[in-house]
């Protein structure tokens, strides 16, 4: 049995995201949607594994916005529904979002939003919570495991109270974070749908649902939004522990809550410092935070990213100051904390040092100077494609056919593993020169390849990954081929969502449950589009590189090159090697040989490394996922491969 | 067996290069503490930050709650790295003079190292190093090991067994086979547990 | 010194390299491109053959003179010199698809029969289009690459990796005069324990060279006048005619000159040698007093080695070459169109690198390069 349907009252081991997936199922969420991000995946993978035990329904969506919608509808029909993104997935989903807080909701409706402080697996460190205040909706934060499960199962109590979305944020260090969960009851009964319309328009339950007439139904928003706020003045989710007139209040909500803990004890504050922890962060309880205001002088706000709460908190004490008396406030904005990145216990308690003049040292000073004289031996380990990644042939390929092309062309990146090829020492051939989000690389090289006119003459190459092209590049490709921008796109087929753990995507024939589903193929859309269209292994470099430099070469239409190879780390490859690897210790001429060191200084596969001491390159069969690439690359055809016997 | 945590909370980070198996090793290891009634608190990032980089899961151990998921700075109480050098660079920050430190000797070349820009340390080096850096420490050829038993992949598995011989954490034989009764299939079970009891056997 | 780099930056990037290919099938650093030279990685090899062989590095040419040209003639505006010839293939299925008169391809085709060469690397001209460099190994194969292109394969490319194979020991080399340099710089063996096999080449065969065409610009000429036609051949026509010519199997266009000039190849502006000085027998399209009309179709070869003395004289007994009585105003005149290439070559050179005495790959004491600036000054 699924861990995730454990019997109530057991004690389980949850990652904040499975207690979150579990929160929802306590709630008795029927329909589940998103897109596929770190760190919110596992919330809708776990649900797709009781899809059957639990009657739901659950989809990997297109993209953000589209989860939404499919969500929302669940909504509308009167079930529960969840929907699960990262950080910019929201802003994918925004539109949609401004206009489903205007319409309001029906049966409760959780978006969860996990986000990356310190972007330790993003290109950008976004900030979500200012949607809940720009759009007027609720936000809800998790501060341990428990309360990922129970506030998720509140959070749709909460939204069918008011009729409207809620939002609920958890971090990476929350979601993939683990901890003990007491699992509660799981409902027995499951909804019906039933979509009403035929009501007034004002009918919230049974008109039609849509945002106009806007100004009378903003306005009833708002009320909403007041009503969340009656409600978390009294929420058992907002605790404050300490003692009764703190020398200094700590405010903080998510994870922070336990590093603010940590650091408290680090530094034995506990009878200086109190800590108002939120579950509820916007719209923040007045009465609340009043009656704590009060009790002292020196307040400091610990928060990730932007002074989210830092503002909220500051806005409502000016609004009672003539309660409160003045406060000296600590946080983001005066420096106490660093402004961006993550935030650990020693972060919180070097700002909570210097507001209360207490001194720590993490390690004593004979240690640190045992340890300085170390950590120069320590190479440091940068990131790069695994071995057998099919990406690190792909831009062998893209490199080699821009150098011969020789017009100083390059590549737009995308969102993907292969962003590492716009990163120093991840490949010794690094050509990706834009990364933004995702879909935006075809867009921004349909750009570039316009300003012809303005004497720019360089060939542009857009990249973009499976799941990324059903996501965001498919507007972008018909942009590109309707204006005659004449780029040359290429799809990095690894036939999965692979950065993310191979979550499947449209072009797939199975669903977020291993269900059945028609693929949509990349090829066929991108030929209606009207492109030209080619699809190479990037494992045949020969061809990969002709086919691309041809392309290139070519003027006067959108040309596709679809390059297909699965991820080395998909279930189907994982631990199955093609070829066996050797390096013949006789052709390879080693530090003799023209070759400069090709396979280690410019290719970089883990698995093929330089012995000092024979001064050769050898294979490191432990490593090598026996893709086989880098004998098409040694010019003395000193590595050898043989075709292994499949177990 | 040892009954109880010589520490509250016991702190114990397991490190290593993406690919490792670092996260089955610290779930495995969380989940065994989970059974004999502790809270385990386990910290760990992946996604993109596994490529090829140095990875590392905290676990907190604890008879009394669960605690922050990172770590403070200087407070690892034990360090099972799957790669030698991991072991040296977390102990830079999260070291102190009482950590046990058990390290697998197999080396995995950071990129750096591969192009020729940068040096990685002998063997003995490391095991200098570590001997004055920490008030105890093991290196064993899990990697090695886990060749002969026919999988690189199951030196995961083999240093857990060594960590459960070195008698740190109230763990076993026992509750190593209860764990994975749970999380794998039959087929799976065989080959873990003797994995588990080969690296048992190395300390 | 990086030698990659400053190949890069001192020759390709300032538009000195010839394309000859002689940094090529070295490494997996060069390589060439619809004509371009291409750095594909960066390289931190201090020296290299890549640099050393470059026709385009600075070359001590007497040096190189004194080593395979001990006791030839020397004349300062052509080179060395054992004696100067005109002749035609006397086989007329060469002299129909040759360029001019056919003498090179009945050379070649008779220094390997008589084993004087195992293998030769010639052009696949394909009509003038996409040339590439082929290896050729049997006798009969020669006269199918006769012809010539002026878009410039990096023949040497070719070359160097039939040495690096090493299973021909005598290999013979038919190129312009930029390229039979740089084959000369391989035969002097810059690096005597990484010489890639340079004993292993047998003859040089030089081919006069006033200059070659940029390869996308040939390419779009012949799109204009002859897109989607096969051609056969290619000419440029004495000066007086002031015409391109480009033959199908069916037709022959005219190209006026005005058209060409723009598309000569950039590097070929700074070339001093218009006669392939450093090989053993060079061959050129006639160009005597009697005019071009009675020449058609002859070639006048300039024998600059012993080893082309005995082709030569093997040619004229077997009764392969048809010679014809050279008038003694010819040499007068290629010496005076040879001086005449130096001076271009060195008003260029100068330019580029804005002294008079920097001539970048030349040493102004060369005595053909110091006739030059004498008549230029």
């Amino acid at each position: 049995m699924s861990k995730l349907l454990s019997p109530a009252n057991n004690e389980v081991l949850f990652m904040g995201n499975e207690a979150i997936a579990r929160g929802a199922l306590e709630a008795g969420v029927n329909v589940a949607a998103g897109y596929p991000g770190t760190p919110s995946s596992e919330i809708i993978e776990t649900l797709a594994t009781v899809v059957k035990e639990r009657n739901l329904y659950v989809e990997w969506s297109t993209n953000e916005k589209v989860s939404l919608e499919v969500a929302a509808a669940a909504s509308f029909a009167g079930l529960r529904s969840l929907c699960v993104m990262k950080q910019n997935g929201v802003n994918v989903a925004s539109d949609f979002l401004l206009h489903l807080t205007a319409s309001g909701t029906r049966g409760g409706m959780v978006l969860v939003t996990c986000e990356d402080p310190g972007a330790l697996s993003s290109v950008n460190e976004g900030e979500s919570r200012y949607f809940a205040r720009m759009l007027e909706i609720p936000l809800l934060e998790p501060a341990n495991f428990q309360e990922a499960k129970d506030l998720t199962k509140w959070a749709f109590e909460l939204s069918e109270k008011i009729r409207n979305v809620v939002i609920l944020r958890s971090v990476t260090r929350m979601s993939h974070a683990s901890g003990n969960v007491i699992c509660g009851k799981l409902p027995t009964k499951s909804r019906k749908a039933l979509f009403e319309y035929k009501g007034s328009i004002m009918d919230q339950l049974r008109g039609p649902v849509i945002s106009t007439p806007v100004v009378i139904k903003h306005a009833l928003q708002q009320e909403k939004l007041k009503k969340a706020v009656a409600l978390f003045e009294n929420s058992p989710f907002n605790t404050y522990s300490g003692p009764a007139k703190p020398e200094l209040l700590l405010i903080t909500s998510s994870a922070c809550f336990l590093y603010s803990q940590e650091a408290i004890s680090m530094l034995n504050l506990q009878k200086r410092v109190g800590i108002l922890k939120l579950g509820c962060t916007w719209p923040p309880p007045p009465q609340l935070l009043k009656k704590h205001l009060k009790s002292t002088g020196k307040v400091l706000i610990v928060e990730e990213i932007l002074p989210f709460l830092e503002e909220n908190v500051k806005a409502l004490a000016a609004g009672m100051a003539e309660d409160i008396g003045i406060k000296k406030y600590y946080g983001k904005m005066d420096g106490t904390l660093p402004a961006v990145g993550e935030l650990n216990p020693d972060l919180v308690a070097e700002g909570l040092g210097k507001i209360l003049k207490v001194k720590y040292k993490s390690q004593p000073p004979g240690y640190v100077k045992e340890m300085e004289k170390i950590i120069p031996m320590i190479p440091k380990r940068e990131q790069t494609f695994c071995p057998g990644c099919p990406h690190r042939a792909s831009f062998w390929n893209m490199h080699n056919a821009l150098q011969l092309d020789g017009r100083e062309g390059f590549v737009c990146g995308d969102i993907g593993c292969y962003a590492l090829a716009a990163l120093y020492p991840s490949c010794g051939f690094d050509t990706v020169r834009t990364l933004h989000s995702m879909g935006s690389g075809t867009g921004i090289a349909s750009g570039f390849a316009k300003l012809g006119q303005f004497g720019f003459e360089k060939p542009v190459i857009a990249v973009c990954g499976d799941s990324t092209f059903y996501h965001a590049a498919i507007p972008a490709l018909i942009n590109a081929q309707h204006n005659r921008a004449d780029i040359t796109f290429i799809v990095l087929d690894n036939s999965g969502t692979a950065m993310t753990g191979f979550q499947p995507h449209p072009g797939l024939t199975v669903g977020a449950a291993g269900e059945s589903v028609p693929a949509i193929d990349i090829a066929g859309i991108c030929e209606a589009i009207g492109a030209k269209v080619a699809i190479s292994d990037p494992f045949d470099l020969e061809k990969t590189c002709g086919l691309l430099t041809d392309f290139l070469a070519e003027e006067g239409c959108v040309k596709v090159l679809i390059l297909r190879q699965k991820c080395a780390l998909s279930p189907e490859k994982k631990g199955k090697k093609q070829f066996l690897m050797k390096v013949d210790e006789e052709r390879c001429r080693g530090e003799e040989c023209g070759c400069n060191r090709l396979c280690t200084r410019i290719f970089r596969c883990p698995a093929l490394v330089w012995d000092r001491i024979k001064k050769k390159a050898v294979i490191d069969d432990v490593i090598c996922a026996g893709c086989g690439v880098c004998y098409s690359i040694c010019p003395q055809k000193a590595i050898i491969r043989t075709e292994a016997k499949q177990k | 067996m040892k009954k109880t945590l010589s520490k509250d909370p016991t702190n114990v980070i397991i490190t290593g290069v993406g690919g490792q198996g670092n996260v089955l090793a610290s779930r495995v290891l969380a989940g065994m503490l989970v059974n004999a009634g502790y809270y385990v608190t386990i910290g760990e990032t992946f996604g993109m930050s596994q490529r090829g980089g140095s990875v590392m899961s905290h676990l907190r151990i604890s008879e009394k709650s669960v605690m922050s998921p990172q770590i403070p700075w200087g407070r690892a109480d034990i360090v099972v790295a799957l790669e030698p050098v991991e072991a040296l660079r977390v102990l830079t920050k999260y070291g102190n003079p009482d950590v046990a430190v058990l390290a697998n000797s197999r080396v995995v070349y950071p990129v750096g190292v591969i192009t020729g820009e940068l040096d990685y340390p002998s063997i003995e080096e490391m095991q200098n190093a570590l001997k004055r850096i920490s008030a105890k420490s093991w290196s064993i050829d899990a990697t090695g090991e886990a060749v002969k038993l026919g999988n690189p992949v199951l030196s995961n598995v083999i240093m857990v067994g060594a960590l459960c011989a070195t008698n740190l954490l109230p763990i076993d034989h026992k509750s190593f086979e209860e764990e994975i009764a749970k999380k794998m299939t039959p087929d799976k079970r065989r080959i873990n547990l003797l994995a588990f009891d080969a690296g048992a056997k190395m300390i | 010194m990086n030698c990659s780099s400053e190949l890069e930056n001192k020759i390709v990037k300032t538009g000195l390299c010839t394309s000859c290919g002689a940094c090529q099938g070295l490494c997996p650093y060069w390589l060439s491109h619809r004509g371009k030279t291409i750095q594909m990685f960066s390289c931190d090899r201090e020296e290299g053959r890549c640099y050393a062989f470059c026709p385009r590095t600075k070359t001590d040419l007497a040096k190189l003179r004194e080593e395979f040209f001990p006791d030839a003639d020397y004349i300062p505006e052509i080179g060395p010199f054992y004696g100067l010839y005109m002749t035609r293939a006397a086989d007329a299925d060469i002299r129909a698809k040759s360029q001019h008169g056919g003498t090179t391809t009945a050379l070649v085709e008779l220094a390997m029969r008589k084993g004087l060469i195992d293998a030769a690397i010639l052009t696949d001209a394909k009509g003038g289009v996409n040339p590439k460099g082929v290896l050729v190994k049997k006798p009969q194969d020669v006269r199918k690459y006769s012809g010539s292109s002026f878009q410039i394969p990096p023949v040497l490319a070719t070359l160097n990796k039939a040495l690096e194979e090493n299973r021909y020991k005598k290999i013979g080399v038919v190129g312009t005069p930029c390229k039979t340099l740089a084959v000369y710089k391989m035969k002097s063996r810059p690096f005597p324990d990484n010489d890639g096999n340079a004993g292993n080449i047998g003859m040089v065969f030089g081919l006069f060279c006033g200059w070659g065409l940029d390869w996308e610009g040939l390419e779009k000429l012949v799109q204009r006048h002859a897109a989607g036609k096969q051609l056969e051949h290619m000419d440029i026509l004495p000066s007086k005619f002031h015409q391109m010519v480009l033959k199908t199997s069916k037709k022959q266009m005219e190209v006026p000159l005005e058209e060409i000039y723009p598309i000569v190849k950039g590097s070929c502006n700074y070339c001093v040698d218009m006669t392939a000085e450093f090989s053993d027998i060079s061959v050129g399209g006639a160009r005597s007093s009697e005019g071009w009309d009675v020449d058609q179709g002859w070639n006048q070869v300039i024998v600059r080695t012993e080893k082309g003395v005995k082709l030569i004289d093997l040619a004229r007994k077997e009764g392969i070459l048809e010679f014809k009585a050279v008038a003694e105003s010819n040499l007068e005149k290629i010496k005076q169109a040879s001086l005449n290439k130096k001076k271009t070559g060195l008003k260029n050179l100068r330019k580029l690198s804005g002294s008079k005495n920097n001539l970048i790959y030349l040493n102004p004491d060369e005595p053909g390069i110091e006739k030059a600036c004498v008549d230029m000054a």
